[in-house]
């Protein structure tokens, strides 16, 4: 119950403490560079499409659509594939900059609808194995160096090491092959039960339910690197001065864990967070693709098969803003957690 | 500057290592079991030889069975190894190439190419890497060179980091300027001074980015962006996706195969660590 | 009659794990602690000393090193035998501690208010409004300014003396009976040092409390101890009251160490007769910290229009507390790092604009010796070479370098037949002269020796001081010595230059300066030297001893 109360208070003060000048300027400088990144990959997506072998409007065109004649000297115009480099440019970042990505002659239907009709799903996908990772990490990792050098911090160890060393895609097949085929347990494929036709309260859970196998299989690859990484950081701390200071004012050992201890050591934890959220979205790739799961990493793994180039780059620019998000979010927990953010 | 003893010491606490002592065993059987494909098999790995779906145990000669086409899978699991170990190794020589100059660079020099050399790094690492390789190697066309390049293109930015911060801290640490000021050219400082205190954290690295370059090569392939006319472990277990009801063992072995392979390098890297840096030995071990 | 001592510590034994160098960190030893008294532990590094007092708090990292014999009585309890519940109901509330490193003792995310609430929260339960009344007051009883509001600043926003104040703060929250200071002032600048020690000195005399102060400086026994025990591996080998032992020795460690101290007192130099061989003329650096592409920059001004000279054969002491600048000066004249503005003068050459090629041939004049033994060897080259890297640079030959290194161990007073180990094997006074031979191996006129004896023993610091002023008369060196300890300056310096914030001071005759100083600051300086008033005995070892 006083924990409840100090939680609580904890996050009113924090929602105090943001408004301290020193940390909006410092999501500020982050909002700036985000914007650079973007800059810089629609510029590097430019190059790309240039780079790839042929003519730049057949490999816009795709496969399929670079059979049609007219469709790619429609193309040719509108990207004014004839006017200097540098012309061609600005005409592609504007269109970036108005969500116009281009059009999917495969799917027939512009890039930019495609991708925003599947992005829920795959925030709600990387949102919940990151929540999952996270806080199974985190956890395991402190019970692992709380019991250092016993029996579970051996098992925890090994497990981590285990998932951490299995390929992602893999895991996701045993998942369904155990779970879903074997012991039916959980459903293995798409996001809702089709053809079932439920609304409100049922159509959550119905949702719920098939996001649990993807989401433990995308979060646990991940709750490995965490674990790691949250019990090196707590051995660490654990020899620092303050933890001594700490046991010479007489504080009980489970506030010492608590407090001092596991509050320093989860720093570079949110900094590896922020790191890792590029790999946790691409790993939506592969998982997606196993579950059949509909969001914008199973899209782009068939703009791959059709050879989509348009639809391909167009989910590799928007997978790079939501890490770009993702970076946000951490950021701003990082100002929560640690008072000392201006001096960085 | 090699030491017949000091070598010996560091055998010494490698081998204290059990994990790591294991690891290097399975990365033996790895390498030996690459090495030796064409004379354990006498055929290739994608010839029909047997009846499609064998199960795994049931015949003289086909431990792990056959994949839908009959082809055998031992043989795949050998000549995948091949591919593993050579897109893994010659992938992250690439990296290390790009992060070590780029790194070794920022850090010695600082000042102004220290900083855009940062920036230019953390836009990279801001770009989700399994994405980006799969854009390059899609666009071009997938063979060994491609993925090897892609791979080791979206690898570095760890590296550089590394290298930077090795090279920032050992610039200032005061052995470095004691030999400014005894007059020593720049190249022989970071040649003699710097580089081989930097060696030890790079080789660990080294050792789990083979490890990631391992896993990234199968991601690819298994989406099916490997090269076409190698068969590795990540295309059997996607060519295997669509039977796994009926064919457990198709996407089993391969699996089993990749995580050994990984897991006993990530293994060794750790032991390296341990060997490498013995006064900042690990707690609980 | 109140004779019982406050804590009794007896035949107490403390075992190190096996690979240490050797079996026993406390051996069999035994020590009282009155009430209303100070009681300095002095010893050297590997004395034992702080492990007699993480054994009282029962903080010893157990289970490699632990307490094999003894006990420890106080209250009518061996504190040994009490559980862990037992003594940490003790930690904090009977019993309060203080460590060496202010700047990494407090938890950096947490607010100073609370960490001192945490004491009495451990203990027990208070309420929320006495909790911040009571911790005001503690925090205004140690001297810290607007104690109202300061509970609400974190670690970082707080100076080292300041951080220092708090933890004496939250070490007497509860009153204990007794205080143990671990080095508490070794990491601060002696002024702060003074202020801290008085302090000390202040809470325990009104509230009669027992002290156990833990110290290598004999400086800190003479000013505040009234009772001192002296530690040497492990064992205690004399105990007294201060006058005793501070004055009529017994112990030959003890006369040793007494020995080793510099004296206050500068001796009387002769003026400097060699010809002027460097001049330092309005040098100026400034650097920044914390410069982004998207903000504006915090600047230093580290060093401010400093000027002096140093003629041949004379040793030129710059003396200040940390941010003084004084590293700074060492640094740009030997152009470590470039000066932005000012003139270096060495021999009429103005070596401040030197580069390239021209610059790397004039270093062989003047060379540095640094501060940390353990830093300044790279721990892949063996010392041979380490010491024959600086002639090869030059152009000498491989073999003829080498040779001179065995000469230069010789001169330093090291076995010229180690040249092929590394520097692990040997001990940090080892070092230092390592790096002193390097330095000399070029033949240098002016040596630049940043506090070359500010990490070491204070009976090794001896040894090396007395070689460095052996080796500056026989080559005829310049030196410039700095150093923020007023003792050692006065030892080993001619003239010196006090610096405070970037800016020289005062500037003059050692003998002079400290006879009467002209500054405000330097008086302060000279003020804050912990034991001024010690006169030191002569404890010079006799023949036969």
């Amino acid at each position: 119950m006083a924990r409840a109360g100090q939680t609580f208070s904890f996050l009113l003060r924090s929602s105090f403490l943001w408004c301290d000048v020193n940390k909006l300027v410092f999501i500020g400088k982050r909002l700036i560079q985000a914007v650079f990144v973007l800059l810089f990959i629609v510029v590097l997506n430019f190059f790309l499409i240039r780079a790839a072998p042929g003519d730049p409007a057949q490999v816009m065109a795709g496969e399929a659509g670079a059979g049609d004649e007219a469709y790619v000297e429609q193309l040719r115009e509108k990207f004014g594939l004839d006017r200097p480099l540098h012309e061609q440019l600005f005409r592609y970042v504007g269109g970036i900059i108005t969500l116009d990505m281009g059009y999917s002659y495969r799917q027939e239907q512009p890039v930019a609808k495609l991708i925003f009709e599947r992005l829920p799903a795959t925030l709600l996908l990387t949102g919940a194995a990151f929540l999952v990772s996270i806080l199974l990490g985190v956890l395991l990792g402190a019970l692992a160096a709380a019991r250092v050098g016993r029996w579970a911090d051996s098992l925890i160890t090994v497990v981590a090491l285990i998932f951490y060393a299995t390929p992602l895609f893999w895991i996701a097949l045993m998942a369904v092959l155990l779970f879903s085929v074997q012991l039916g347990w959980l459903p293995g494929f798409g996001m809702e039960t089709v053809g079932a036709g439920l609304h409100g309260l049922a159509h959550s859970l119905d949702i719920v339910k098939h996001l649990i196998l993807p989401s433990l299989t995308l979060g646990l690859f991940f709750m490995a690197i965490y674990a790691r990484m949250t019990r090196a950081s707590m051995l660490e701390v654990v020899d620092l001065d303050f933890v001594k200071t700490a046991k010479a004012k007489g504080v009980h050992p489970g506030r010492i864990w608590r407090v001092h201890v596991l509050r320093n050591a989860i720093l570079p934890v949110v900094t590896l967070a922020g790191i890792q959220a590029g790999q946790l979205v691409g790993g939506a790739v592969l998982t997606e693709t196993v579950f059949a799961w509909p969001g914008i990493g199973r899209l782009m793994f068939d703009a791959l098969l059709q050879r989509d180039y348009n639809l391909l780059l167009g989910v590799f620019f928007i997978s790079s803003a939501m890490v770009i998000l993702f970076n946000l979010v951490t950021d701003f927990f990082y100002t929560l957690v640690d008072p000392r953010i201006e001096l960085k | 500057m090699m030491r017949y003893d000091l070598m010996i010491d560091f055998w010494r606490r490698f081998l204290r290592n059990k994990g790591a002592v294991l690891g290097l065993g399975i990365l033996l059987i790895v390498f030996l079991l690459a090495a030796l494909a064409p004379l354990l098999y006498s055929y290739s790995p994608w010839s029909m030889v047997q009846r499609p779906f064998l199960p795994p145990f049931d015949r003289e000669g086909f431990l792990f069975g056959t994949d839908t086409l009959g082809r055998d899978i031992g043989a795949g699991l050998a000549f995948g190894a091949q591919i593993s170990l050579l897109v893994g190794v010659v992938s992250t020589l690439v990296a290390l190439a790009i992060g070590v100059i780029l790194g070794a660079f920022a850090g010695y020099y600082g000042g102004l190419l220290d900083h855009a050399l940062m920036r230019f790094t953390e836009f990279f690492q801001t770009i989700p890497s399994f994405a980006l390789a799969i854009v390059l190697v899609a666009i071009f066309q997938p063979s060994t060179v491609s993925v090897i390049i892609a791979i080791g293109v979206v690898s570095w930015p760890p590296v550089a980091r590394l290298v930077r911060g090795e090279f920032l801290s050992l610039r200032s640490r005061e052995f470095v300027q004691a030999s400014v000021v005894l007059g020593q050219r720049n190249t022989k400082i970071i040649v003699s001074q710097i580089l081989p205190n930097t060696l030890s954290p790079v080789i660990v690295m080294a050792s789990l980015m083979v490890a990631q370059a391992i896993l990234l090569e199968s991601s690819l392939s298994f989406l099916g962006l490997g090269d076409p006319n190698t068969m590795s472990w990540g295309y059997m277990i996607g060519a295997a996706r669509s039977v796994i009801r009926q064919a457990w063992w198709m996407s089993f072995f391969p699996g089993m195969a990749i995580l050994l392979t990984v897991l006993s390098l990530n293994l060794v890297g750790e032991g390296l660590n341990d060997a490498l840096n013995p006064h900042l030995a690990r707690k609980g071990r | 009659m109140e004779n019982q001592p406050l804590l009794k510590i007896e035949e107490l034994s403390i075992k190190l794990p096996t690979g240490s160098d050797r079996e026993l960190a406390v051996d069999r030893i035994s020590l009282t602690l009155n009430k209303n008294e100070i009681l300095c532990l002095v010893g050297e590094s590997g004395s034992g000393k702080s492990m007699c007092a993480n054994a009282i708090m029962g903080l010893l990292p157990q289970p490699h090193v632990r307490p094999v014999g003894g006990l420890i009585m106080f209250e009518e309890r061996n504190l040994l035998q009490l559980s862990d519940h037992q003594l940490r109901q003790l930690r904090g509330s009977r019993i309060g501690m203080i460590f060496q490193e202010p700047m990494t003792a407090l938890n950096p995310l947490m607010r100073i208010g609370d960490q001192i609430a945490e004491v009495f929260s451990s203990h027990g339960a208070v309420s929320k409004s006495r909790l911040k009344t009571k911790t005001v007051e503690l925090l205004s009883n140690v001297g810290l300014p607007e104690p109202e509001t300061i509970g609400d600043s974190y670690p970082f926003h707080l100076s080292g003396g300041q951080r220092q104040r708090v933890m004496i703060a939250m070490a007497l929250a509860l009153e204990p009976a007794i205080l143990i200071a671990d080095e508490p002032t070794t990491a601060l600048d002696v002024t702060t040092q003074a202020q801290i020690l008085s302090l000390i000195k202040r809470i325990q005399l009104t509230r009669h409390m027992g002290v156990i102060l833990i110290t290598h400086d004999f400086g800190v026994v003479a000013e505040i101890s009234d009772r001192v025990a002296v530690m040497q591996f492990g064992k205690v080998v004399e105990t007294g009251t201060a006058k005793e032992v501070l004055n009529r020795p017994n112990h030959p460690y003890t006369r040793q160490l007494i020995n080793s101290v510099p004296r206050l007192k500068p001796m009387h130099r002769d003026p400097p007769s060699g010809k002027q061989l460097l001049a330092v003329d309005r040098l100026d650096k400034t650097y920044a910290i914390s410069r982004g592409l998207f903000k504006k920059g915090r600047y230093v001004h580290a060093v401010n229009q400093v000027s002096f000279e140093i003629r041949r054969g004379e040793t030129l002491g710059l003396v200040g507390e940390s941010g003084s600048g004084k590293s700074t000066v060492g640094r740009c004249i030997v152009r470590l790092l470039k000066s932005d503005a000012g003139h270096i003068h060495f021999n009429n050459l103005d070596i401040a604009g030197l580069q390239g090629e021209a610059l790397r041939t004039h270093r062989k004049h003047m060379q540095m010796v640094f501060q940390d033994p353990y830093a300044s060897l790279n721990p892949r080259r063996k010392i041979g070479q380490i010491i024959a890297e600086g002639p090869i640079a030059h152009g000498e030959s491989e073999r003829d370098a080498l040779a001179r290194a065995h000469e230069l161990l010789n001169l330093v007073g090291l076995d010229p037949t180690t040249t092929e180990r590394f520097p692990h094997e040997f001990s940090g006074g080892q070092r230092q002269r390592i790096g002193i031979a390097r330095a000399l191996a070029l033949e240098p006129e002016l040596l630049v020796a940043d506090e070359p004896v500010s990490s070491l023993d204070v009976s090794v610091q001896a040894q090396v001081l007395d070689l460095l002023e052996d080796i500056k008369k026989r080559l005829n060196l310049a030196m410039l010595f700095i150093t923020h300890d007023l003792r050692v300056a006065a030892q080993i310096c001619d003239r010196i230059a006090v610096m405070k914030l970037g800016e020289v001071v005062e500037y003059g005759a050692t003998v002079e300066v400290f006879a009467n100083p002209q500054h405000a600051y330097t008086r302060e300086l000279l003020a804050a030297v912990p034991g001024k008033n010690w006169h030191i005995p002569d404890t010079a070892p006799t023949d036969g001893e």
